[in-house]
C-alpha cells in the first residue's frame, strides 16, 4: 500500500506536524509506504512529486484548511480528514481507508 | 538544531498553580513575559484565545498544546507548564489536561528556524515516550534535553 498525504491546520504551527509524524508512525506499524507533505506557516515541505503522487494508491487530505495544489490529486482515490481524527487515532483510521479502498 | 534558541529554563514551570485554562495560558504568559519573550501580556492572551476560539488544542494524554501567532511576540519561543491540579480543557480523549505546551509566534517571522523547531517539538509529542517523561520528568532540563534529542534528529 501506498499513500501519499498533505497535513495542514489552521495556524499550521503544532497539528500539521503532529499529524505528520501520527500518520508515519500509524502507517509503519501497518507496514504501508508513506509520504507526507507539510503546509504550514513555514510553507511547504516534504512537497510531493507528481511521481509520488502517481505512484499511490491513495491520497489522504490530513487538513482543516484549505491546501495549495489539490489539482495535483485529481482523478485519484482522495480521503479528507481532519488532523484532529489522524493524531487521535493513527492506525484506525489507515486500516478503515484501506478497507473502504479494497472494497470500492 | 539548537532547541535551546528557543527554550530555556526561565520558560519551564513544573508546578504551576492554575486550576483552569484562563489561569493555566496566564501564568504561562507571565513566564514569557518576564523571560523578554512577549512585550504585551494581554495582546498575547487575546491572539492565544483568538486561537482557541478556531478550534480545541487540547491533544490527548493531559496535554495540551494552546499557541498564539501575535504582535506581542517579540522572540518566537515556546513555555512550558505542568499543573499541580488537572485542568479542564477540550481534549481529545476526553482527558484533563496536565501538561501545557505553549507557543509564541512573532508575526513578521514566517520563515525562521525558530518555526522549524517549534514544529519539531510538535512532532515529538506524538511520540508516547516523550509524552509519559512530560507528565513525569521533575527537572527542567531534562524536559528541554527531551525536545533536543528531537531537534537534532531530522525525523523526515
Amino acid at each position: 500500500m501506498k499513500i501519499v498525504c498533505v497535513a495542514a491546520c489552521t495556524a499550521g504551527i503544532a497539528h500539521t506536524y503532529i499529524a505528520r509524524e501520527k500518520l508515519i508512525k500509524g502507517a509503519k506499524a501497518l507496514n504501508y509506504d508513506i509520504k507526507v507533505e507539510t503546509q504550514g506557516t513555514i510553507g511547504t515541505e516534504n512537497e510531493l512529486s507528481p511521481e509520488d503522487i502517481a505512484a499511490a494508491d491513495v491520497v489522504i487530505l490530513a487538513v482543516d484548511i484549505k491546501i495549495k495544489g489539490e489539482e495535483r490529486f485529481k482523478g485519484k482515490p482522495v480521503v479528507r480528514v481532519k488532523t484532529e481524527i489522524v493524531i487521535k487515532s493513527p492506525t484506525k483510521f489507515l486500516e478503515k481507508v484501506t478497507h473502504s479502498l479494497a472494497q470500492a | 538544531m539548537d532547541i535551546n534558541k528557543i527554550l530555556n529554563a526561565n520558560r519551564v514551570k513544573l508546578a504551576m498553580t492554575a486550576s483552569n485554562k484562563e489561569e493555566a495560558i496566564a501564568e504561562l504568559t507571565d513566564l514569557l513575559y518576564d523571560d523578554g519573550a512577549i512585550s504585551s501580556k494581554e495582546a498575547f492572551i487575546h491572539d492565544v484565545w483568538l486561537r482557541e476560539a478556531e478550534g480545541s488544542t487540547g491533544f490527548e494524554n493531559h496535554i495540551a498544546i494552546p499557541h498564539g501567532k501575535s504582535a506581542a511576540v517579540k522572540q518566537t519561543t515556546l513555555a512550558i507548564g505542568r499543573t499541580r491540579r488537572d485542568i479542564e480543557w477540550e481534549t481529545l480523549d476526553g482527558s484533563q489536561v496536565r501538561c501545557i505546551i505553549l507557543f509564541a509566534v512573532r508575526l513578521e517571522d514566517q520563515n525562521t528556524t525558530h518555526i522549524r523547531l517549534l514544529s519539531q517539538v510538535a512532532s515529538a509529542l506524538a511520540d508516547d515516550e516523550v509524552i509519559d517523561q512530560l507528565l513525569d520528568e521533575s527537572d527542567p532540563e531534562k524536559i528541554i534535553q527531551l525536545f533536543s534529542q528531537y531537534a537534532e534528529t531530522d525525523l523526515c
